[in-house]
């Protein structure tokens, strides 16, 4: 069974103009109905950035699906406010997004606010994410989400982070950086260097 | 293409283990190319090739190999997968002589292995493909080519760069009757074609989600993620069904339409061209992980010259025609392509390795004049020549990431829910922030391009 996203879409543009009650969106997102709550979700960017950090708590739900409803809900919200000329309401759910961030959440809250930076933030998220290269479960993340964002202030940050990163981190900052076209010589690519040995023998 | 090799643009595979200490062991197969002049297998001498990825359709390319094991042209060296259970399988379908590995890195080293055939889920596409050119391998790899803008552009630069022949498994392309096709439409049987109109069945839905969990001990999820941010492991993943994970497999338009769109990018000599806008609609799935269209419409608009091709997930299934017993049969009807000329239309069923002309397009005798169009040897055989003497492949890697971007880019209107203007030979979409950040997507380290 399918939900017609782009009807969604279509209906979350009017909705916008509504401004729909974000208890409402709850309430369904907490829908034992498939598809009711999978109409919320589809429905959910409009709703904008008061809807960040009830979406991300939502997202911690017992119930897998209404969990996994809030996760989309959260990115229809991030994606819908990164649409062309909507610059205030991006900032707007960038800023929820960062404040969830800097938020008491797990850290599988916590990944998918940083991809959702990613594609939408600019230089006022660098600092929060940069921040979190430190966490040994979510620096990976973290550095794949700062090489994303353009402009100097990621690069300057990445840079920064090369000194500071743990010995064993440093070459993954370093392919951040080439990536990003700086060369880096003192940290060798080590991506074509096999290490998985299989156990069935020939 | 030369087929020289131009060792000066290869990545070194002993100056990475030289940088990182690691040490090799020299294989005891004689490589080809030591035998070959300027680098590449000659025209008598075997190719030897490796399997990275050997359940499912890596599965059926191990079989496939075998005859021409048999008939000389091949060695098969090693096997690779990153499930235990697959690997043991598939080394002993390869027979005596052959190493399992499950990390692909193994087999670049490899100096005496001359091309690999990659059959892994469609994240891994880019990666292996692009690692693979750059240590000197000549690659065939599945379709769809990638998953992102950003991984097509590197593996058409790695081809280029490397001077490697790619064969991308779009094979419908190299069956016989799609040849009959491309010929009747090059020659305006139907007329100036306008609109080219695919169909495919709807995609499947899970209706039973399940729980994440640990990974069977046989799985070693890490390196089956690759490329893919780090997520626990579901069941509902893997084997097969990552084609209904947008990160990874993108749905039935990048699976089927990877085939089906093919077709029509070639028949219609659009290959090198791409659409300047984009518009999708689509459903979603109402539970479980799965995160592809279950249904989707999808409108490509071409511009001088001037045609559309949609994608039509139902769509309207044309009835398969009736076949005598001694014509091939249809086996799979239910996705297609309905072309519509000026003077006519004209249908074909399936796309794939099962591609299927109109009666009257298979009946159509070429007048006096009439232009030939190429007729593969078939598409693994037509990677062997294109390994051996340069030529261009049919599904060349250029070729394919033009497809794999009407694939893509469909998948991104859908997701973001608004048409797309695209510059095809910027590679961007137009006046869309979001969009072009998202045309590439960071990869796991040291899983990336």
């Amino acid at each position: 069974m399918g939900i017609d996203r782009f009807a969604g879409a279509m209906s979350a543009t009017a909705a916008a103009e509504a401004n729909p009650p974000l208890e409402e969106l709850l309430t369904a997102l907490r829908s034992e109905d498939d598809v009711q709550r999978t109409q919320a979700w589809i429905s959910a960017g409009a709703v904008g950035a008061p809807a960040v950090a009830p979406l991300a708590g939502l997202m911690l739900d017992a119930q897998p699906e209404v969990a996994r409803a809030a996760k989309r809900a959260l990115w229809q919200v991030a994606r819908h406010s990164g649409r062309p000329g909507a610059e205030a309401d991006k900032a707007a759910v960038i800023a929820a997004l960062l404040a969830a961030l800097a938020g008491e959440r797990s850290d599988a809250v916590k990944r998918e606010v940083m991809w959702m930076l990613s594609e939408i933030g600019g230089d006022e998220s660098v600092a929060p994410l940069v921040s979190l290269l430190s966490n040994a479960e979510l620096r990976e993340d973290a550095r794949m989400c700062v090489e994303r964002i353009p402009g100097t202030a990621s690069l300057d940050a990445l840079k920064a982070a090369l000194d500071a990163a743990p010995q064993d981190f440093k070459v993954n900052i370093a392919e951040s950086l080439r990536k990003r076209g700086v060369e880096v010589p003192e940290f060798p690519s080590v991506k074509l260097v096999p290490t998985r040995s299989t156990n069935v023998q020939a | 293409m030369s087929n020289k090799i131009r060792k000066s643009q290869s990545i070194s595979r002993r100056g990475f283990l030289a940088a990182a200490g690691v040490a090799t062991v020299l294989p005891a197969i004689i490589p080809s190319r030591v035998l070959a002049a300027e680098g590449n297998p000659g025209a008598n001498e075997r190719i030897t090739v490796a399997f990275i990825g050997v359940g499912g359709m890596g599965n059926y390319h191990l079989d496939s190999m075998k005859r021409f094991v048999d008939s000389g042209e091949v060695n098969i060296a090693a096997v690779c997968d990153v499930d235990e259970n697959r690997l043991r399988a598939a080394l002993e379908k390869a027979g005596p002589g052959v190493t399992p590995y499950r990390d692909y890195r193994y087999i670049l080293e490899r100096d005496d292995i001359d091309a690999v055939v990659i059959a892994t889920p469609d994240h891994w596409h880019a990666v292996q493909t692009v690692h693979a050119c750059q240590t000197g391998k000549h690659v065939y790899v599945e379709k769809p080519a990638c998953c992102t803008i950003e991984e097509g552009t590197a593996m058409m630069a790695a081809a280029r760069d490397n001077k490697r022949a790619v064969q991308v498994g779009s094979q419908g392309r190299s069956e016989h009757e799609a040849y009959l096709a491309h010929r009747y439409l090059e020659n305006g049987a139907i007329g100036r074609v306008h609109t080219v109109t695919c169909f495919h069945y709807s995609g499947p839905t899970d209706e039973e989600p399940l729980p994440d969990s640990a990974p069977p001990p046989e799985l070693d999820w890490d390196l089956w993620l690759g490329p893919m941010r780090w997520r626990p492991y579901n069941a509902r993943y893997c084997p097969g069904t990552f084609r209904w994970v947008m990160e990874s497999g993108g749905g039935l338009i990048r699976d089927r339409g990877a085939h089906v769109m093919s077709c029509a990018m070639y028949w219609m000599n659009a290959d090198g061209t791409a659409p300047v806008s984009i518009e999708a609609t689509g459903t979603a799935p109402t539970r479980g992980l799965w995160d592809h269209c279950v249904d989707m419409n999808v409108t490509y608009t071409f511009k001088n010259p001037d045609w559309t091709l949609t994608w039509n997930q139902p769509g309207e299934p044309v009835p398969k025609e009736e076949r005598t017993a001694d014509e091939p049969e249809i086996t799979r009807p239910g996705y297609g392509a309905v072309y519509h000329g000026d003077n006519g239309t004209f249908v074909h069923w399936g796309g794939d390795g099962g591609t299927w002309a109109e009666r009257k397009c298979r009946e159509w005798t070429p007048p006096p004049g009439a232009k030939e169009v190429f007729k593969s040897p078939g598409h693994k055989e037509d990677w062997f020549n294109g390994i051996r003497t340069g030529a261009k492949t049919i599904m060349n890697i250029d070729a394919s990431v033009g497809v794999a971007d009407l694939c893509n880019l469909g998948n991104l209107s859908y997701i973001l829910g608004r048409k797309l203007e695209w510059d095809g030979a910027k590679r961007q979409v137009i006046g869309d922030e979001l969009a072009n950040r998202m045309l590439g997507r960071p990869q796991r380290h040291p899983y990336h391009l």
